[in-house]
């Protein structure tokens, strides 16, 4: 398994580049020599350049370190939300798929009342009430993912508890939560790693979409998104404001998607979703 | 897999084509220096595949078809009207500017000083206490409709806005003797005014009040049809047929969500404007940049778009067609004295002086305004030259007053951004947390919706926050009296001012009748409230610019803070 | 038939759960949200007279029983900020958002398939690079830099088509594109694999026996069994589109639900809010229903 994924080109690069810019969001104040919020006032707006190297936006702030730093948002707010979606949609999927007719009928019910919602909607009115915050933006990417995760682990589980050695380890009283840890729980692994990693990319576009609209991220805090709504004004006068975040966003959705399509084909070839 | 990288590299290919379309607009614009030869070509360039286009497209594009000769012109704004009832809003001026008419109105004279003439009125004179208004109004003056404008709809409009439910202007009639007895239910009729005769009326104030004409002039005030409305219902302000009024211009369409058309009312009593009709469009700030420049738009308000984009482009590209004028209104920074530790006046005026203002305002506004120092901005009626130039910026002072006052080490506070607010607020609010970082106060900047920012300033516990006031009538009573004149106001403003003195005395300065003494006791309020009681950091004064479009001989923007424009002034080529 | 009307049934249950959790999402934070509305001028009277006409001074579950039942008799409420019915206001928003969606989808569609049966037939070769590249991008690109790189292009650029949307079909081909672009993406991906997937099938070797070119043979059988998932994926973006739409309505001045949702968040218009999303989780939801009927007559399989 490990010997195929590094015949696939597509993949190793993808990993690599989310690696790198992870790390270098990680590290950023070892790789910048400005603060994200540092001010020069006479040093506006300037192109990119020796001291700057992608410029400095309205404030005189070094668009390169507050791009390390909006990624570092951006990241937790994909990856965050999207494991805490990954595990409880596995803990409602499996409960849905091994655990009775009512706990599936409510559960089901419930991931289909989510779904029902266009996610951007239901993420505004989240917003309403707790105000545009990491928190809440947090919040409604797990709202919108649960759901559809729930199902597809609720389908494998069902495909995995038909098996004979379940079947087997049933008849003679292994108990159910000792099932569900020693053998669903690592047969659905592979499955929820390809989830994980396909669920990524649409929480950063997610996060940038509400932040775009202004009603995401506030400033003084940092996102990519916000990097792009603030300088959106500026877009052809000034365009490695609004550019180079845009571009973060299309290089980490990218490498996301790739990963996730090469980890599918690697550990779930036979499931599509 | 070489598929990857041959895919990678193609993604790349296209992204590459995508952002160079971008690159070469920025190269256009970013030569700042660049003689104006190299603008009119690329200008011109552009001009020369829209007009065949526009005739290839037909009804592709309204705004391409009006030529200059039809008196059209397209104005944007930012966001639609929510109703076109002035006593539903406070925001929305636009019709009430040009589809009414007040009683005065407020002429800009060539050397930028203002005055109140009469509009609506023929003739009119003030009682010796300065209570009694008698009004003459102007014979046969109609309604776009047909029907005429009398007394009685004078009386209507004021009992209205007193009355109306959900009425944002009670303000403005306020003043009026019997206006309290009426909002409260105890009267069924507002006792001071006198309905004589058709053209007659006196209008009889509870206490002299010498901002009153100035209330008269302004969109607040425009006067309505008693048996018009009355008709309408709910209708008025929603359905353009329904909205009547005697002004310039009739509400031909408005399709919610993207705009209006005036066009001009035959019945009008003035002389014809030059502009026949407007089509008003509602647009965000990159729309308005680039509409502009294409032709597509006639005047385009700097306000609504970044300020680096005003100096960018429209300070080089278009510095001939700029028009400005000065703002009647003041940027402040309120300290709450309710909160810890501005309770103490050492520590306000350790902030006043730590915020380099002049820093500010170059850097965000381009230094497109002015320094102010007191409370009322330059431009307003008893402005005093003698109350300025005394704030300096000065951090090691600030340093020095805040150990003073036991704060060596500095504190934290809030400083509360409405996140609704234009990006050259958020701008200056990071700048003045930096300024007061660098003496050791830690602003934690936090953002509120606008209506929870809102709910909580009028709760009167928001710990800071910074906004501009912009003047409603030209009188230092508008922006003193909103912000210190009464206890309520204090707590309004979030800026709980705890000198109950002083407040008795702004309130009273209403009231005084001469206008020395009145002058005399406004300049001292001032020095009073910013300089010994540091109740706020006064910041600056903005020019408001405008840029007109080709077909726009001239215009005159209005002073006061509304972003509309009173499109009877605008004259075409 | 009965299972039909078990999946209506099914339907109006979730229907219930989403005017449930919408009700909690806005109300989960205590306070009055008409006092919010104080604005500069609002009286007491005001506030009290809101709050009575949304029932907001009752008990939590009175008030979603009086909601429901308001919301059966097509009664959404009344707009703070517009002061009019939300019914009204969202029904005049529709046709927009319909409009727009339905132009979008067109052109993901005619767009998408194109590219990937281009794809498909050129495997492996330059034109498939480059589309598999368009669509990856496609897939990729923020709905907004779309948008703005559109307006920028094919407005101020090249002058070919108005900046804003004004009510004719012309301009609304920018936000079709900037709409449908992500859509666009996938259906391309989708297309070209299920063709890949079609063109090993023997079926196809059979066809290609007869003497068919292996082009003409793969666009004649396999492209019509390569639909049928293709198909399956239009209920699935409805949903995504009536998300995009909030913000390509927002930046062509389209005066949509979208719009109106955000329009609603902004100025903290519950009733509003409230309304948009139960209206669009209610076109949704019917649009599950329908494609349900489409798949079942064209795959008679699936008639249980």
């Amino acid at each position: 398994m490990i010997k195929s994924f590094f015949k696939n080109k597509a993949a190793i690069i993808s990993a690599a580049i989310i690696v790198i810019i992870t790390l270098m969001a990680v590290f950023a104040p070892l790789i910048s020599p400005y603060e994200p919020d540092r001010q020069d006032l006479l040093l506006r707006l300037k192109p990119p350049g020796s001291e700057h190297l992608l410029g400095s936006d309205e404030l005189g702030r070094d668009v390169f370190t507050r791009l390390l730093y909006g990624s570092r948002v951006s990241l937790l707010i994909a990856v965050i939300p999207t494991a805490l979606a990954v595990i409880f949609g596995m803990i409602m999927g499996i409960l849905s798929a091994y655990y009775g007719k009512a706990a599936d009928l409510i559960i089901m019910w419930f991931a289909d009342v989510t779904l029902a919602f266009p996610g951007m909607l239901l993420a505004m009115a989240i917003m309403y009430t707790f105000g545009g915050s990491f928190l809440s933006v947090l919040l409604s990417i797990i709202i919108m993912e649960w759901g559809s995760i729930a199902r597809i682990v609720r389908s494998v589980t069902l495909s995995i508890i038909e098996q004979e050695y379940i079947e087997a380890a049933r008849t003679i009283g292994v108990k159910k939560i000792v099932i569900v840890i020693k053998h669903i729980i690592p047969n659905l692994l592979p499955t929820l790693i390809v989830l994980f990693t396909l669920n990524v990319p649409s929480s950063i576009l997610s996060e940038s979409a509400l932040s775009f609209l202004g009603i995401g991220i506030q400033p003084p805090n940092v996102s990519l998104g916000l990097m792009v709504n603030q300088s959106r004004a500026l877009l052809f006068q000034m365009p490695w404001l609004a550019l180079a975040p845009s571009i973060m966003i299309m290089i980490l959705v990218l490498s996301f998607n790739y990963l996730g399509d090469a980890l599918r084909d690697i550990l779930d070839p036979k499931t599509k979703y | 897999m070489k598929a990857f990288k041959k895919v990678f590299i193609s993604i790349m290919l296209v992204s590459a084509l995508l952002s160079s379309a971008a690159c070469g607009g920025a190269k256009d614009s970013g030569q700042k220096d660049a003689p104006s030869a190299d603008t009119k070509s690329e200008s011109t360039e552009a001009a020369a595949p829209e007009s065949s286009e526009s005739s290839a497209e037909g009804s592709a594009d309204g705004k391409n078809e009006s030529s200059a000769g039809d008196g059209a012109i397209n104005i944007a704004v930012s966001s639609d009207i929510v109703t076109m009832d002035v006593h539903k809003t406070s925001n929305d001026y636009i019709v009430p500017m040009n589809v009414f008419d007040t009683l005065f109105e407020v002429v800009l004279n060539s050397d930028g000083s203002t005055s109140i003439e009469k509009s609506l009125v023929e003739d009119y004179s003030v009682s010796d206490d300065g209570l009694v208004y008698s009004i003459t109004l102007k014979d046969g003056i109609v309604f776009s409709d047909g029907t005429p404008l009398s007394s009685e709809d004078v009386k209507f409009t004021f009992e209205r806005m007193l009355t109306l439910p959900d009425s944002e202007q009670t303000d403005y009639g306020a003043s009026i003797q019997g206006a309290k007895e009426l909002m409260d239910g105890s009267a069924k009729e507002l006792s001071g005014i006198k309905v004589e005769d058709d053209t007659h009326l006196t209008i009889t104030l509870s206490e002299p009040f010498s901002g009153f004409l100035a209330q008269l002039a302004t969109p607040s005030t425009i006067i309505l049809s008693k048996s018009l409305v009355t008709e309408a219902g709910d209708d008025f302000g929603i359905l353009p047929e329904k909205t009547i009024g005697s002004g310039p211009y009739i509400v031909s369409s408005w399709e919610r969500g993207s705009g209006l058309t005036l066009e001009y009312n035959p019945l009008y009593w003035g002389p014809e404007p030059s502009v026949k009709k407007v089509n008003i469009k509602v647009m965000d700030a990159s729309s308005m940049d680039m509409a502009f420049q294409k032709g597509d738009l006639d005047i385009l308000d700097c306000q609504r778009i970044d300020s680096a984009l005003v100096e960018s482009t429209y300070k080089t590209k278009y510095a001939d067609s700029i028009v400005s004028v000065n703002r009647l209104g003041i940027n402040y920074l309120i300290l709450n004295e309710k909160v810890e530790p501005f309770s103490d006046p050492k520590v306000r005026k350790a902030v006043q002086m730590a915020i380099d203002r002049q820093a500010i305002l170059d850097s965000i506004y381009n230094g497109d305004g002015k320094l102010e120092d007191g409370i009322y901005p330059s431009g307003c009626l008893y402005y005093s030259d003698a109350n300025q130039g005394w704030l300096k910026y000065d951090p090691e002072a600030s340093k020095a007053l805040l150990s003073e006052a036991g704060y060596a080490d500095g504190f934290d506070f809030e400083i509360s951004l409405d996140s609704g607010s234009d990006d050259s607020v958020k701008n200056v609010i990071q700048i003045i947390a930096q300024n007061l970082k660098d003496v050791g106060i830690n602003a934690e900047i936090k953002s509120y919706d606008h209506a929870s920012w809102l709910e909580a300033r009028n709760s009167g516990d928001m710990p800071s926050f910074m906004a501009a006031w912009t003047l409603d009538y030209n009188d230092p009573d508008n922006v003193i009296y909103t912000f210190f004149g009464s206890k309520d106001n204090t707590v309004i403003r979030s800026n709980n001012y705890s000198d109950e003195a002083t407040i008795k005395r702004v309130a009273a300065a209403r009231g005084i009748v001469d206008p020395k003494e009145r002058e005399a006791e406004y300049a001292a309020l001032e020095k009073k409230l910013v300089q010994e009681d540091a109740v706020w950091v006064p910041m600056f004064s903005l020019k408001h610019l405008y840029v007109k479009g080709d077909r726009v001989e001239s215009f005159v923007p209005h002073w006061a803070g509304w972003s509309d424009i009173y499109f009877k002034g605008v004259t075409l080529k | 038939m009965s299972a039909f009307i078990r999946r209506c049934v099914g339907v109006l249950l979730v229907l219930l759960g989403v005017m449930l959790l919408i009700f909690i999402v806005l109300r989960i934070i205590p306070g009055n949200p008409a006092a919010v509305l104080l604005s500069e001028h609002a009286n007491k009277e005001t506030i009290e007279r809101l709050t009575a006409s949304m029932n907001l001074d009752k008990a939590l579950p009175e008030q979603f029983l009086l909601y429901l039942s308001g919301a059966l008799r097509g009664d959404l409420g009344q707009s703070y900020y517009l002061k009019r019915p939300v019914l009204d206001l969202v029904l005049e928003a529709f046709p927009f958002t319909v409009k727009l969606t339905i132009f979008s989808a067109a052109f993901a569609w005619i767009f998408g398939i194109a590219v990937g049966v281009i794809s498909a037939v050129y495997q492996n070769r330059l034109p498939d690079y480059l589309f598999r590249g368009i669509s990856l991008l496609g897939v990729s690109v923020p709905v907004f830099m779309v948008a703005l790189f559109l307006q920028y292009l094919f407005y101020f650029k090249f002058s070919l088509l108005p900046l804003l949307y004004d009510g004719s079909a012309v301009s609304m081909i920018l936000p079709a594109i900037a709409l449908g672009w992500n859509s666009a993406g996938s259906v391309a991906r989708l297309t070209r694999s299920s063709l890949i997937e079609q063109n090993n099938e023997l079926y196809l070797d059979t066809a290609k026996a007869k003497g068919l070119t292996a082009k003409a043979a793969l666009l004649k059988h396999g492209l019509k069994n390569a639909m049928l998932p293709v198909i399956t994926m239009l209920a699935l973006q409805l949903s995504s589109m009536l998300s995009g739409a909030v913000i390509t309505e927002s930046v062509f001045g389209i005066a949509g639900i979208g719009k109106l949702a955000l329009s609603a968040v902004e100025t903290r218009d519950m009733p509003l809010l409230q309304g948009t999303v139960l209206f669009s989780a209610f076109i949704i939801s019917l649009g599950n229903i329908i494609s349900d009927l489409i798949n079942t007559c064209i795959d008679p399989r699936l008639r249980v």
